[in-house]
C-alpha cells in the first residue's frame, strides 16, 4: 500500500494518542507453532506471522524479521541457526587489506535475502491499514560481521582502510537490498545499527553514520522511510552524530535512559523505545511488563515525537502475556 | 616524561607497537619489571578502565588498550621473578554452551588481566563441564562465564551446578554476566557475583583475591 510516509510521520507526531510500535515479528513462531530455523527459511511463513500479529496487535506498523545474520550470509559468512534464537554469524571472512579489496558484493537474492524480499511483497499484500517495514541491517555492523565484531572494532585504529573499504562494500548492497524492498511494495526499513553503540562519537561518524546517510539518500523519499536501530550505551552520548544521518524515525534499546535521550532528539524527529526485550518481554512477568511500559510513557510521553516500544527486537518464545500486557498498558495509558 | 608514563600514555592510546617498544627502552635502562608492570601497564589500564566506567573512553579504546598492555606484558614475564610474577589470582573465562557472542566476554577478559589476574579464555559454546575442568586444572579462583541469549542463560545455572557436583562449589567464586541477565537471574541460580558492565566485572574480580 504506498503512502505518503513523511506525512505519516507528521501525523505520528501531531497524534495525542500514539500506537505503539515494538520490533515485534519472531514471536509469530509460537501462533504459528513452528521454530526460528522453519520461520527464517519461509516467504510464506513470514508474510504469514506479520499477518498474525498485525491482526492481534495494535501496532503502528508492521515490522518484519530483525535478522542480523542474513546479509553476511549473502556476502558469503558462515551462520548458525537454532530452533528457538535469531541465527548468529560465526567466524570471520575478511581480516587482511588483500581480502577486503577481492570481497565480491553479492546479487541481490544471494542467500536468504530472496526468502525475505519475497515475505515483505506478501505481506505488503496483506497488511493494508498500517505501513510495513522491511528489517535490514546498518552498514557497520554489517561490516563488523564480516570482519569479526571484536575486531572490527580495533580495526578502526589499526586497519581504517580496510574497514572503508568493507563498508563501501557493504553500503553499495544494502542500498540494492533497500531497493529491492522499495520496488515490492515495503513502506521503508527498520536499519538495525547496533555496533555503531559500541562507537564513541568520532568512531560513529567515520564508521557509521557518513555510511548510514549514504544509504538514506539513496533510498528515502516521499513514500519510503528509513527508520534507524541502535540499541547500544552510547547513543545518548552519540545523539548529535546519529540524527546527522538524515533518518525520520530513531529506535534505541533499554541501556539508555529513554527520557534523557528524548532531551537530545529534535522535535521533529521521532524516537522509540524502550522496554526491555530480554529482561521485560522474555524473562518478565505480565505484571512487569505492564508496569515498566507505563512508567515509561510516564517520563516520556511528555515528547511530542516519542513512540513507546519495545528497546530492540522481541525475542522468539516472549510469552504472549507479557506482550499483550504491554498494548493493554499502552491502552491503559491513553484511557 | 618518564619511561614509565610514556608507556602509561601509551597503553592509554592503544599504540602496542610503542608500548613495546618503550618497555623495552625500560627493560635496557635497569628498570625493575615489576615497576614497569605495575606502574607503567596497569596503571594504564587502571585509568582506561575508569574512563570506560565514566563512558569517557568505549568499548574499541579498552580494547585496543587491552592489546597494548599484552604486548607490553609479554615483555616483562620473562624477567618477573617471586611474588612480581605471580599473578594476584587466577579465572576462567567464557561465553556458555549454545552462545556463540564474544565481545563482552573478550571485554571483561581484557579488564580482568589489567587487574593483575591470571585469566584462561576458553572461548565461546564452553560446556559447563569445561569451566569446571579447567578451574580443577589451573587452580582457578574465579569462573566467569556470560550468556548473551535469552535461550543459553540457563547454562549459567548449569555451571554452578556442574561446580557443585565437581565438589568445588565452595573453592571457587562463580561469576555471571551479559545483556539479558540481571542480579535477580544469578541470585536464582545461586551465582556468587552478577556485574553489569566490565569494568565493574574487573573490580568484583580485584576485590575477590584482596578479601
Amino acid at each position: 500500500m504506498t503512502m505518503n510516509m513523511k506525512q505519516w510521520v507528521a501525523d505520528v507526531i501531531a497524534s495525542d494518542k500514539k500506537k505503539a510500535l515494538p520490533v515485534l515479528s519472531f514471536p509469530s513462531i509460537q501462533k504459528m507453532g513452528i521454530t526460528v530455523a522453519e520461520l527464517i527459511n519461509s516467504s510464506d511463513k513470514q508474510a504469514e506471522g506479520m499477518k498474525i500479529i498485525a491482526d492481534s496487535c495494535p501496532t503502528a506498523a508492521s515490522v518484519s524479521l530483525m535478522d542480523l545474520s542474513l546479509e553476511a550470509e549473502a556476502f558469503g559468512s558462515t551462520i548458525r541457526v537454532s530452533d528457538d534464537e535469531v541465527p548468529t554469524v560465526i567466524g570471520s571472512i575478511v581480516s587482511t587489506e588483500e581480502e577486503a579489496d577481492a570481497l565480491k558484493v553479492p546479487e541481490i537474492g544471494a542467500g536468504r535475502t530472496q526468502i525475505y524480499i519475497d515475505a515483505i511483497e506478501k505481506a505488503c499484500k496483506l497488511i493494508t491499514d498500517r505501513p510495513v517495514l522491511a528489517g535490514v541491517i546498518g552498514p557497520f555492523s554489517l561490516a563488523g560481521r564480516l570482519l569479526d565484531v571484536s575486531e572490527a572494532l580495533m580495526y578502526c585504529y589499526d586497519e581504517p582502510d580496510m574497514v572503508h573499504t568493507v563498508l563501501q562494500k557493504a553500503t553499495e548492497f544494502l542500498i540494492n537490498y533497500c531497493n529491492e524492498y522499495k520496488k515490492v511494495g515495503a513502506n521503508g526499513i527498520v536499519m538495525a545499527e547496533p555496533l555503531a553503540g559500541l562507537l564513541s562519537p568520532a568512531l560513529a561518524q567515520e564508521f557509521s553514520a557518513d555510511y548510514v546517510k549514504q544509504i538514506v539518500d539513496a533510498v528515502q523519499d516521499d513514500n519510503f522511510i528509513v527508520v534507524y536501530h541502535n540499541c547500544g550505551n552510547t547513543a545518548v552520548k552519540t545523539i548529535d552524530t546519529i540524527v546527522t544521518n538524515g533518518c525520520l524515525m530513531y529506535h534505541f534499546g533499554n541501556a539508555i535512559n529513554m527520557a534523557e535521550m528524548m532531551s537530545h532528539v529534535p522535535e521533529n524527529l521521532v524516537a522509540m523505545g524502550n522496554v526491555d526485550p530480554a529482561g521485560e518481554f522474555r524473562n518478565g512477568t505480565a505484571e512487569s511488563v505492564y508496569n515498566r511500559t507505563k512508567e515509561v510513557m510516564s517520563e516520556c510521553c511528555k515528547y511530542k515525537n516519542f513512540v513507546i516500544s519495545s528497546g530492540c527486537d522481541i525475542p522468539p518464545m516472549s510469552p504472549w502475556d507479557n506482550i499483550n500486557a504491554f498494548f493493554k498498558a499502552v491502552e491503559d495509558f491513553y484511557a | 616524561m618518564s619511561v614509565i608514563n610514556e608507556i602509561s600514555e601509551a597503553l592509554q592510546k592503544g599504540k602496542r607497537k610503542d608500548v613495546a617498544r618503550l618497555v623495552q627502552q625500560a627493560i635496557d635502562e635497569g628498570m625493575d619489571a615489576a615497576t614497569i608492570l605495575k606502574d607503567g601497564l596497569l596503571a594504564g589500564m587502571n585509568i582506561i578502565g575508569e574512563k570506560f566506567k565514566n563512558d569517557e573512553v568505549f568499548v574499541p579504546e579498552v580494547l585496543v588498550a587491552a592489546r597494548a598492555m599484552n604486548a607490553g606484558t609479554a615483555l616483562l614475564k620473562p624477567l618477573l621473578s617471586g611474588d612480581a610474577a605471580e599473578p594476584l589470582g587466577k579465572a576462567c573465562i567464557g561465553t556458555v554452551k549454545g552462545d556463540m557472542h564474544d565481545i563482552g566476554k573478550n571485554l571483561v577478559r581484557m579488564m580482568i588481566e589489567g587487574k593483575g589476574i591470571e585469566i584462561i579464555d576458553l572461548g565461546v559454546d564452553v560446556d559447563p563441564q569445561e569451566f569446571v575442568k579447567c578451574a580443577i586444572e589451573n587452580d582457578c579462583s574465579i569462573i566467569c562465564c556470560s550468556a548473551l541469549l535469552t535461550t543459553t542463560m540457563p547454562m549459567l545455572g548449569e555451571v554452578v551446578k556442574a561446580a557443585e557436583e565437581a565438589g568445588i562449589r565452595d573453592k571457587v567464586t562463580i561469576m555471571v554476566g551479559g545483556a539479558p541477565v540481571n542480579q535477580a537471574f544469578a541470585d536464582s541460580i545461586k551465582a556468587d557475583i552478577y556485574t553489569e558492565d566490565a569494568a565493574s566485572a574487573a573490580d568484583a574480580a580485584a576485590a575477590v583475591f584482596a578479601n
